[in-house]
């Protein structure tokens, strides 16, 4: 991997890097939308290239169980068998076994699961997870981690946290033997869940490591925590964390969480709420979510957005065509997905110009200003970004508003 | 007023027109001239999409657009009466169905019926002013004037005229035929009432009324030509006649079946409120081939004292079998693409050629076993659900065709299957996303060719479909529209070059070389509702069961 790092923001923590892959170049920060099983979902490998993404993700424990290591072998890796140029991140499967299977437990050797094929109790060892990331040959690859919700407390947090960082050790030589480093990246992931002190514990050992590994992610968090602790822990990880690799935050895909992460310094996140949104009928654009499948969409023949350059917009689908088709039909959540798809990228695309042209905390206050002004601002985030210097509320008179503060479209009741 | 105007005018011609033969293979041209001078042609005999909600299933507007074989839509228009007045008939602009649509003036010809040509759900009586109609929110009554207002705010192309076409239980009795003949003409003639601009009136088709009944049919057929005097003479000026008015004659063989299925089997009295069986109106060939051969007189009766120079169109086909006997015995222009659309619901890959190539004529291939249904005979595509695809990485229509990325010697171009699933096309723009550099978008130059990827191969399908990715239909059905474009493109060529004799030889060969009666879509009906109850979410299985009789495309998870 080539990493560089282009500009940075005068004010906040927030930089613009160019990290060259086996696939070609992909500027940071950005956006990964996810392709859980091969596929971003109804659209082709060609689509989503139109669209401007040059990196996406695949999840391991999916292609593992299906299509099976076998075919992908067979088929020359991943990037051939779904007809993907670009750039690919698989995750480790470990995340998915926690949150698919229930009859999981976690030992010092590995991951040992109930297969769900024959539930027969298999084993996922840190070593046998590099092995199949390795077979499935993405350009970035993530460390086996020892997952717990964000929600646990206790001793088994801590339990955790060591045990990512012994297992990133058994990952690191895996990786190093296998003759995989010049066209696989590893990534670390930092764990410690909502708990400071485990975290920075967690950082020391991982940045000693820093060596054997290309980035760092941040992990067990976008599990249901309080906004104003995940701000903290980012913060707190993405400044820890070394200048010269590339920082990934794990399952952010809310446009404000997108851009307070990348005032925190992050670089990459991936996430399915863009994609899943879309299937059920939910346009993301600069001024908020449109919920597509209430009536008052009916009869309106404007676009999603008229200055968007998604195939959708482009060609004038207006929202009263989508309303006719959606959930009903799934070329709706092809064009949502187009849509939406393109929308992660271009919130990303805008913040990468303006760190670049050194206008980011402007490039905050009009997003913030075009997004939530008619609804107020999520405390979180005002908190979030003023820990960086960049105060929304300056010169404002705008209600804040405390809790997760996420922006939704109902129905009127 | 004129201004606003972009209706096609149509004039067909066949290749030769002194033929005085009623029927029997033809080949022709549909040209639309649009009155910004602007021409579509449709070779026949051709096909037109199907589409649902008005959208073909599971196509982004981008894909219907790339999908060259994708050039007259037909677009069923009841589903729009939920909402009064129906959303498109608001739309503003020029085109205003295209516009709705997002289909394309410059690439697309869109016609409208009121109903689905292949919805045979049972329906109330129609009335003496009205048809029903069917819409998520229940039937709706549409009357003939209602119908050419819409049809004159959507300004279609081709617009299919009311007909009394019913979908009470059959069989019909003679007075209900009588009755139904007597609507069709009457509404008919109300859709050609003189306007004050004439080209604001799309090109009308007519439904072919008179169910099972030859000498209704015939009767139907008679009226259209009958001399009109009187007031009936000036409701319809400056038509002499109704046939006058009208450009083509359409056929939906679905009330056809439902009727010929009801005419064996005597319903009993306490049963007649018993809907049709599931089967007989699942649009998928089943084994039963006896429909074309009873369907081929009834056809012949409606035509018989027509001119030969309007085309003729079919809706519901069931296979490339069916059409080549219609094509053979009637002489059809037009057939719908639904049985092929509706194969890329069900994980079927279409892989078959008319002429048969030499490679195919031979022994059926052995190849992992999977090639050979009982009767010895090919398959006329892969159902990709099967195991048997797990591990091959051939192209979709890899038995008959190649894509572009592997015609390195120049291939025709009818070896080639330029769909998206085969040919995928590397994009020539990207959207720009801030500070993008100049590697990461290394577009080719407008001038350039296009250069294309290695095809999507079948293991990839496969694996789509058994994980229920919705990216795997949208492959196979602009893959399956675009193997039927290259059969119609094969019909034209072995009828234009060969003449009528080769052509039934050719139908012959491809009969014997592949399987009419279509087991691997029943097989693959059966593994596509595996899937579906193994991963299909309980939220939407009622709206399922109701989707998967008869609808196209819908009945895919989301």
């Amino acid at each position: 991997m080539e990493f560089e790092v282009l500009a940075k923001c005068h004010t906040t923590r927030a930089r613009v890097s160019r990290m060259k892959l086996a696939h070609g170049v992909t500027m940071l920060p950005t956006f990964m939308p996810v392709a859980t099983q091969a596929a971003i979902k109804g659209l082709t490998p060609e689509q989503v290239e139109s669209l401007g993404v040059s990196l996406i993700l695949n999840n391991t424990y999916h292609l593992n169980l299906r299509p099976g290591l076998k075919v992908l072998q067979e088929a020359g890796g991943a990037h051939k068998f779904q007809g993907w140029d670009g750039n690919l991140l698989t995750d480790s499967g470990g995340f998915q076994m926690v949150s698919l299977n229930k009859f999981m437990t976690m030992t010092e050797e590995g991951a040992l699961f109930e297969s769900p094929f024959t539930g027969e109790p298999t084993m996922l060892t840190p070593e046998e997870s590099i092995s199949i990331q390795h077979i499935i040959g993405a350009d970035i690859i993530m460390q086996l981690d020892d997952v717990v919700s964000s929600l646990t407390v206790g001793p088994r947090v801590e339990e955790a946290m060591e045990r990512s960082v012994r297992w990133l050790d058994r990952c690191i030589a895996q990786h190093e033997n296998s003759g995989k480093k010049r066209t696989q990246n590893l990534f670390a992931i930092v764990q410690g869940g909502l708990d400071p002190e485990l975290r920075d514990r967690c950082l020391d050992e991982m940045v000693k490591r820093k060596d054997g590994v290309s980035g760092f992610a941040i992990g067990g968090l976008s599990g249901g925590e309080e906004k104003d602790i995940f701000w903290r822990i980012i913060k707190q990880c993405a400044e820890k964390l070394p200048e010269d690799r590339p920082r990934y935050s794990m399952g952010i895909g809310f446009a404000e969480d997108l851009l307070v992460c990348v005032a925190l310094g992050v670089d990459m996140a991936d996430c399915v709420f863009p994609t899943r949104t879309a299937r059920f009928g939910v346009a993301l654009t600069h001024q908020g979510p449109l919920n597509l499948r209430l009536s008052k969409h009916a009869k309106d023949f404007n676009p999603i957005d008229e200055a968007c350059p998604c195939p959708t917009c482009e060609s004038g689908t207006s929202r009263a065509m989508l309303h006719h088709i959606v959930t009903h039909e799934t070329a709706a959540a092809h064009a949502l997905t187009l849509h939406n798809v393109t929308f992660q990228a271009q919130v990303m695309g805008r913040a990468r110009t303006a760190i670049m042209e050194g206008t980011f905390p402007d490039y905050l206050h009009s997003f913030f200003a075009n997004y939530f002004g008619d609804v107020g601002y999520p405390e979180w985030c005002v908190n979030a970004l003023r820990s960086v210097g960049v105060d929304l509320l300056e010169g404002k008179d705008i209600n804040v508003v405390p809790g997760q503060g996420a922006k939704w479209e109902y129905a009127k009741s | 007023m004129s201004n606003t105007v972009n209706v096609a005018g149509l004039s067909f011609t066949l290749a030769n027109p002194t033929t005085t033969r009623k029927f029997g293979p033809r080949i022709g041209s549909a040209v639309f001239r649009r009155p910004n001078g602007a021409e579509l042609t449709i070779e026949t005999p051709g096909m037109l999409a199907s589409s649902s909600r008005g959208v073909i299933p599971h196509l982004s507007r981008d894909h219907h657009n790339l999908t060259k074989a994708i050039r007259w839509v037909h677009i069923p228009f009841e589903t729009f009466l939920e909402h009064s007045p129906p959303v498109p008939t608001l739309q503003a602009g020029k085109n205003p169905l295209h516009t709705f649509l997002g289909f394309l003036p410059s690439q697309h010809i869109l016609s409208m019926s009121i109903r689905d040509p292949h919805d045979g759900k049972g329906m109330p009586s129609n009335g003496n002013a009205h048809v029903c109609a069917s819409s998520l929110r229940g039937v709706r009554k549409i009357s003939p004037s209602t119908w050419r207002s819409h049809v004159g705010a959507c300004q279609p192309d081709i617009a299919i005229a009311l007909s009394d076409t019913p979908f009470t239980d059959p069989p019909y009795s003679q007075k209900r035929l009588t009755k139904s003949i007597e609507r069709s003409v009457q509404w008919l003639a109300d859709i050609l009432q003189p306007v004050e601009e004439p080209a604001l009136r799309p090109n009308i088709f007519v439904h072919m009324s008179g169910a099972t009944s030859i000498p209704a049919r015939r009767a139907f057929s008679e009226s259209l030509t009958e001399i009109l005097h009187g007031r009936e003479a000036d409701s319809v000026k400056p038509f002499r006649c109704l046939d006058e008015g009208v450009s083509g004659y359409t056929f939906n063989l679905v009330p056809l079946r439902l009727s010929l299925d009801a005419s064996i089997r005597p319903v009993p009295e306490d049963q007649h409120d018993i809907p049709p069986t599931i089967d007989s109106r699942d649009p998928l060939p089943t084994r039963n081939t006896r429909h074309a051969d009873q369907i081929i007189p009834l056809l012949q009766a409606s035509l018989i004292s027509l001119p030969t120079s309007k085309t003729r169109l079919i809706n519901s086909a069931r296979s490339p079998h069916e059409i080549l006997l219609f094509i053979q015995n009637i002489g059809v222009d037009l057939f719908d693409a639904h049985w092929a659309q509706r194969a890329a619901d069900i994980g079927i890959a279409l892989d078959f050629r008319f002429p048969v190539t030499e490679h195919a004529r031979g022994k059926a291939s052995t190849k992992l076993g999977k090639e050979i249904p009982t009767n010895g005979k090919r398959n006329i595509g892969h159902n990709l659900y099967h195991n048997d695809y797990t591990l091959d990485f051939t192209s979709l229509g890899g038995d008959s065709f190649v894509g572009s990325y592997d015609d390195r010697a120049n291939m025709a171009t009818q070896d080639i299957c330029l769909c998206a699933a085969c040919s995928p096309a590397i994009p020539r723009t990207r959207i720009a996303h801030g500070n993008d550099p100049n590697e990461a978008s290394s577009i080719i130059p407008e001038e350039a060719p296009p250069r294309y990827r290695p095809p999507y191969t079948r293991a990839y399908v496969h694996h789509l479909l058994h994980t229920h990715e919705m990216t795997a239909h949208s492959l196979l059905v602009m893959h399956n529209i675009s193997v039927l474009d290259a059969f119609f493109a094969g019909v034209r060529r072995v009828v234009a070059e060969k003449g009528e004799q080769e052509f039934i030889e050719e139908v012959k060969v491809f009969e014997s070389t592949y399987d009419g009666n279509l087991a691997v879509f029943d097989e693959a009906r059966v593994m596509w509702r595996n899937v579906e109850m193994a991963r299909g979410k309980g939220r939407l299985a009622r709206e399922k069961a109701k989707q998967e009789e008869s609808t196209l495309g819908t009945a895919v998870e989301l």
